[in-house]
């Protein structure tokens, strides 16, 4: 399994990150949020941040915007050290935190005007192209209380490529999107990163960043657990075979007498073998060998995909049972 | 197998940042401008604050105006001095300050609750920058408001001012010299004598001919004054130079009281009012907006500013309370109701005297230093206030 620093890609020192944090710490009181965490994402690829509720993902993106300050550790946005270079690293980036919210009274463009007038002079210039690329412009002069959850996430979003980011933290953008929204969503986020943005993916919709993402970071209890690319994770996982036969209690007798690593476990469809990550394609013929031999017939042998879901289930209930 | 430095080397292709300043605490004109745009269509706000500051003077001139036109004789004229004081002095003045103050609570709070300060922090643009450019767009809502109201106030109390001046109760011809006076009170001398305030005290040499006439005109106190004729005789009948005499006598004292009994306010006064309305709507606004950002919600801050306005003021103004003098003079609005322009009624009624405020014996007294250094203390500390909470606070 892919760890922080297992990889040479990831462990390369001197490499242009698009964020970098060491031993970040936050705390609220007694309760540690983040916990000295090292996070290091790539530049050019859509990177998923995942963890379950609570487990500090919105409190580091906050950090790293700096709409909160670090009580120890060092970070950097795009290679500028942050909060001593704010200016400049928030400068080409663009985020949404939490659910995007705006001034109901205004509309949608106005609502842009206002944060263009922030940035540098070009955004004001970007705020229709913007607009038009979320989805939106036919209702940019629309007050914003009149807007849809979903058209709020647009205008979210429409907020963060007005500065012309090279980095977009979008946290859960999919909330209150549609199917065919979510999709359009998709699509906005591999295009951003086809023109070599930087997008950090926040969400709880694991098929969505397996989706969308190249690379992803587990975040639970305020510790970055893993992180890496998602095939190179799912490489590390168990694998699982599914085997449908005749008689699965004699099939597991039989496959108990012979050597091979891993648990058998019999189904209502038969049975399922949980062998150890990296085992190859030769022995799962090795296994369909053992029980034509034994006389078994055998009606389905069939290799489980494992699903990000299920590697992201896998990890956090390893890390459940170990306490 | 697609491995990790395939697909996720670094890229190199860096969009070059161009420096745009946006660390400076120097807010941009666009962002005063949008800034003045979100507070400018608060449609609520807006109606409100044009009610308060144009409408209630407007429609209170207009309906004296209306009344006038129907019953002269009933309603006197809508504008004239009494009334230009009475508005600017006990509407335009509190409800300004009250307004202002809503509007800078709303402009210190409103990008929290609404959620755009979070948008706006992660511009990267300081936070200095983002809170000093709601200062200008505040101010260039409420100043020409307040300024359009009492330009309608000053407009009606000088073209319906009265044309005759209503002096202790007697109907007297404006802007007379002391000497214009006493003639004129010689022709009309029992109304001076049994209306005007008769400040003469027993020494005067004429004690004998005041008393006379006095004790001969039917409303005269008489009697008092002088020595009385030996034997308790009666008094002489006056003649009618006498009753004259004593009338512009009587006029002459009263002279300096008249004297600041106008018509129309004086366009020295309008000008002093003007900018002493306009101070108090910007102290308003900028405590409102260091207060709201402060708090981080608008409610409680307008609570509070009401409650100062209204309530503290008044009383911390005029009691005496033992131990806590030097900490009542630290109020705000003492030290505004000592920078009153002359002839316009102070804090809490009364009214004042030629030298504005600090001539009022019911105000807690305070030098004009110590006035303007309280209300300068008050701009500079809440400022920094808002602004300090506005750099410091997390999102």
């Amino acid at each position: 399994m892919t760890q922080l620093g297992s990889t040479s890609t990831w462990d390369e020192p001197g490499s242009d990150w698009a964020v970098e944090t060491h031993g970040l710490t936050k705390r609220f009181g007694d309760n540690v949020a983040v916990n000295g965490v090292e996070l290091l994402v790539p530049k050019g690829c859509a990177f998923g941040y995942l963890g379950p509720n609570g487990a500090g993902k919105t409190t580091l993106i906050r950090m790293l915007l700096g709409l909160t300050h670090a009580d120890a550790g060092t970070m950097s946005l795009l290679g500028h050290s942050v909060p001593q270079h704010r200016a400049a690293a928030l400068s080409r980036v663009g985020a949404i935190v939490d659910e995007p919210r705006f001034h109901g009274h205004l509309t949608g463009r106005q609502n842009l005007q206002i944060l263009a007038a922030a940035r540098e002079p070009a955004a004001k210039g970007r705020i229709d192209s913007s607009l038009e690329r979320v989805g939106i412009l036919h209702r940019a002069g629309d007050k914003v209380s009149k807007y849809s959850m979903g058209m709020r996430q647009r205008l979210g979003v429409a907020a963060c490529l007005i500065g012309d980011p090279q980095l977009l933290i979008l946290d859960e953008p999919m909330n209150g999107l549609d199917p065919a929204g979510m999709q359009d969503m998709r699509d906005m986020i591999l295009s951003l990163v086809e023109e070599g943005r930087t997008v950090v993916l926040s969400s709880h919709l694991l098929d969505e960043v397996e989706r969308t993402c190249h690379a992803v970071a587990i975040v639970d209890r305020g510790n970055v657990i893993r992180q890496g690319a998602i095939s190179d994770l799912l490489a590390g996982s168990s694998v699982a075979i599914e085997v449908e036969c005749a008689d699965p209690e004699r099939a597991r007798s039989l496959l108990d007498h012979t050597a091979f690593a891993g648990s058998v476990d019999v189904t209502q469809a038969g049975l399922r073998l949980t062998l150890p990550a990296g085992t190859g394609r030769e022995v799962i013929a090795e296994i369909n060998r053992i029980l034509v031999h034994g006389g078994m017939d055998v009606y389905r042998l069939e290799e489980i995909q494992t699903s990000l879901e299920s590697w992201f289930l896998q990890v956090t209930s390893k890390l459940g049972s170990a306490e | 197998m697609t491995s990790l430095s395939d697909t996720l080397r670094p890229s190199d292709n860096v969009i070059p940042s161009v420096p745009d300043h946006r660390g400076s605490w120097m807010p941009t004109g666009g962002m005063i401008a949008t800034r003045f745009m979100e507070l400018r269509r608060r449609r609520g706000l807006m109606i409100t604050l044009v009610l308060v500051t144009v409408g209630i003077p407007t429609v209170f001139l207009a309906i004296r105006l209306l009344l006038h036109a129907i019953a002269p004789r009933s309603y006197g004229p809508a504008g004239g001095y009494d009334i230009f004081a009475g508005l600017v002095a006990g509407v335009l003045y509190v409800f300004g300050f009250i307004v202002a103050a809503t509007l800078g609570c709303t402009a210190g709070s409103v990008d929290l609750t609404e959620g755009m300060f979070r948008h706006l922090v992660v511009t990267g643009r300081s936070r200095l920058a983002l809170y000093l450019a709601r200062i200008p767009a505040g101010l260039a809502i409420i100043v020409p408001l307040v300024a359009v109201g009492f330009t309608i106030v000053c407009t009606v109390c000088v073209l319906a001012a009265p044309t005759q001046l209503n002096f202790s109760g007697v109907n007297v011809p404006a802007n007379l010299s002391s000497a214009g006076l006493q003639g004129w009170a010689g022709d009309h001398a029992e109304e001076v004598i049994c209306n005007f305030g008769v400040n003469i005290g027993p020494a005067t040499p004429d004690a004998s001919t005041l008393n006379a006439v006095l004790s001969y005109v039917p409303c005269g106190g008489g009697g008092a004054f002088g020595k009385q004729p030996p034997g308790g005789q009666s008094q002489p009948q006056p003649s009618p130079a006498q009753i004259r005499y004593v009338a512009a006598l009587i006029a002459r004292t009263n002279y300096s009281d008249y004297a600041r009994h106008f018509l129309a306010p004086s366009t020295s006064l309008m000008i002093k009012s003007g900018l002493w309305l306009e101070l108090e709507a910007v102290i308003g606004f900028l405590v409102g907006l260091g207060l709201g950002s402060l708090l981080g919600q608008r409610t409680i801050a307008v609570v509070l500013m009401i409650v100062l306005e209204v309530v503290l003021t008044p009383i911390l103004s005029k009691a005496q309370i033992p131990h806590m003098v030097n900490l009542q003079r630290a109020v705000v609005g003492l030290a505004t109701a000592h920078l009153t322009p002359g002839g316009l009624p102070v804090l809490g009624g009364g009214g004042g005297g030629p030298g504005g405020g600090g001539g009022n014996p019911g105000l807690l007294p305070e030098s004009t230093i110590v006035a303007a250094c309280v209300i300068v203390a008050w701009l500079v500390g809440w400022s920094a206030l808002g602004a300090w909470r506005m750099m410091t606070r997390d999102s």
